[in-house]
């Protein structure tokens, strides 16, 4: 599946040292391809690791080059889909007991060498895995919103603590007891820099091809879950207040994939589901940042006033449009015109 | 080849740093060489980023973790190149002519470091150099916060402040940097008698009308205590006390 290309040359420092007082080391790994505008950031980043491992997979540009002018093994794979499946394969062959995975379009900071020091030195006994917060940056803009950030990732690890799954953007599976995560909690703690993507337009065009690459399970198909996931991924992402009009934008983008998602599912499974069960549920927008009213809001509230006419309680539900009429009059204007007897306090 | 590098530290407040940057290269475009600009960002919340930054003569050095003065100046040195350097604050907006006088200053024989007049955005004086008082009061900033005019082009003082501070490079690094022991300020101070130590003259230049809003990052304040006391633990007896 993959050849070895070049071999660093490899100190053997660790003999010389005695095992309780023995500096943990670090291998990073990076996985690129056609990565030749932020390689060179990312390995100056990573300047201070024990070893760093280039796995390209058939680069056409200029990847191999730059990354030959470093001191790291580069190793060649061939193309596959689904980065994530072939992780596991590569981190075996670290020379090293603490793997930091990074992918080509992120870089560290300045003073991350001391920071990944200090916290081997701290927690490197008691700990295996470390969940690391993330700035993404998209469309020139560093994400602050909810859904966006921390974004915590597990990218710094003992060997053999964390296996990765064949699949794009999953969580991985984590092989130790949860009192040895460390979950580093911002502000003032080490971040993975995330350049994620120059527009929108690349961003789409990124969602779609992880769509479309993604494996989907052969069954438990259900259209409705993936409308309610397009729901949910907006109301988590839509944070206007950190975000501005970005946030908007993306929040609709991560609704659209997915509901594209199922619909890629429902085509690989033959389509045999009906998909029509996903709109007769009882949806509504959940913007927490509610704008104005729209017409079809007033026809909710009147429809929900019909039901209710013939409840118990009445009392209070005419205490509560009294209470709308105060503010919103208007409202009030065009439910008296549908000509519903409603008697009002 | 660059002459000149401003090394810039900061923390947040984006919008003050553009205007500080915007203020330093329209003084930069009176010099007859290019320079450019290191900037530390001291672990911002939302760290800075090239796009809103865009000159292609600004390098940003991000730091996760918040870190001393000091340490953050020393670190943005070593990315310099130029033999110049001058540290800025993010709230100091220099004039058109500041760089070429504090320039032309530097270059006096056996001066070491340039500071510079500095005005509050009111018009009063926020520094014009640092003179020491008895015991326990130690350094203060001369005639802060008076309506003041410059009556030279330059004058000698102990120290200048490192909210806008010119050194030569090599005599940077020969004294060690910043003395990283402060938490923040005073380190300026510091290095200023060091350089005096060495036998270099530190001097004050009237360099058109900079402004200094002073002490704008949050925080910054309770910092100074420890500082001082260090400071004085390190210097006292060791300075002139000031007329």
């Amino acid at each position: 599946m993959f050849r070895p290309a070049i071999y660093s040359l490899s100190i053997g420092a660790e003999n010389t040292q005695s095992m309780g007082n023995r500096m943990k080391k670090i291998t990073v790994i990076i996985h690129t391809r056609d990565s030749q505008a932020t390689l060179p950031r990312l390995l100056e980043s990573v300047r201070w690791a024990d070893e760093c491992i280039v796995v390209d997979m058939e680069s056409t540009d200029r990847t191999c080059e730059i990354a030959l002018q470093y001191d790291v093994t580069l190793l060649s794979t061939s193309v596959v889909a689904r980065v994530d499946g072939i992780r596991n394969n590569f981190i075996e062959r670290a020379q090293h007991e603490w793997i930091f995975i990074l992918d080509s379009d992120e870089y560290l900071s300045a003073d991350a060498a001391q920071e990944v020091k200090n916290l081997l030195q701290e927690y490197g006994n008691s700990r295996d895995i470390f969940s690391i917060p993330r700035y993404n940056m998209i469309a020139g803009q560093i994400m602050r919103g909810s859904g966006w950030y921390p974004d915590h990732q597990i990218r710094l690890f003992r060997k053999g603590c964390v296996r990765w799954s064949d699949s794009t953007h999953k969580l991985p599976e984590l092989l130790t007891t949860p009192e040895r995560i460390q979950r580093l909690e911002p502000p003032g703690c080490l971040h993975i820099h995330h350049d994620n993507y120059d527009s929108i337009t690349q961003f789409i065009d990124k969602q779609l091809k992880y769509a479309l690459n993604d494996r989907y399970p052969g069954e438990g198909f259900s259209f409705e879950r993936y409308v309610a996931m397009a729901y949910e991924e907006f109301s988590l992402r839509l944070d206007k207040k950190n975000d501005g009009e970005l946030s908007i934008a993306l929040a609709t983008v991560m609704a659209w994939d997915r509901v594209i998602r199922g619909l890629i599912h429902w085509e690989q499974l033959g389509r045999k589901d009906s998909l029509s069960h996903a709109y007769s549920l009882p949806v509504t927008t959940i913007s927490r940042y509610p704008d104005c009213i729209f017409p079809s809001d007033v026809e909710e509230l009147r429809r929900r006033i019909q039901a209710f006419e013939s409840v118990p309680g009445l009392k209070m539900l005419e205490k509560l449009v009294n209470s709308l009429r105060k503010k919103i009059s208007r409202i009030m204007g065009l439910i008296k015109k549908t000509g519903k007897p409603f008697k009002l306090a | 080849m660059n002459t000149l590098c401003a090394i810039i530290v900061s923390r947040g407040l984006d919008e003050m740093l553009r205007f500080c940057l915007k203020s330093f290269f329209e003084s930069a475009d009176q010099l007859y060489d290019s320079v450019e600009v290191i900037i530390v960002d001291n672990a911002s919340s939302r760290p800075y980023t090239k796009s809103s930054l865009s000159d292609s003569r600004i390098r940003v050095l991000r730091f996760d973790v918040q870190t001393r003065f000091a340490a953050a100046c020393n670190r943005g040195v070593k990315e310099c190149r130029t033999e110049k350097l001058i540290f800025l604050n993010n709230d100091v907006f220099l004039d058109q002519s500041s760089l070429c006088k504090m320039l032309q200053n530097s270059c006096r024989a056996g001066v070491g470091v340039v500071g510079s007049w500095l005005y509050f955005p009111d018009g009063r004086v926020q520094h014009r150099g640092v003179v020491f008082g008895n015991n326990d009061i130690g350094p203060y900033h001369l005639s802060r916060g008076q309506f003041l005019e410059p009556r030279s082009p330059f004058e000698e003082y102990q120290a200048v402040t490192g909210a806008c501070l010119m050194v030569n490079r090599s005599l940077f690094n020969q004294l060690g940097g910043f003395n990283e022991s402060y938490q923040f300020g005073l380190e300026d101070i510091d290095f200023c008698l060091r350089v005096r130590q060495h036998g270099y003259r530190v001097v004050c230049a009237d360099a058109g009308r900079p402004m200094h809003f002073e002490s704008f990052t949050p925080g910054r304040v309770e910092l100074d205590v420890p500082s001082r006391h260090l400071f004085l633990e390190h210097w006292r007896g060791k300075y002139t006390i000031d007329g």
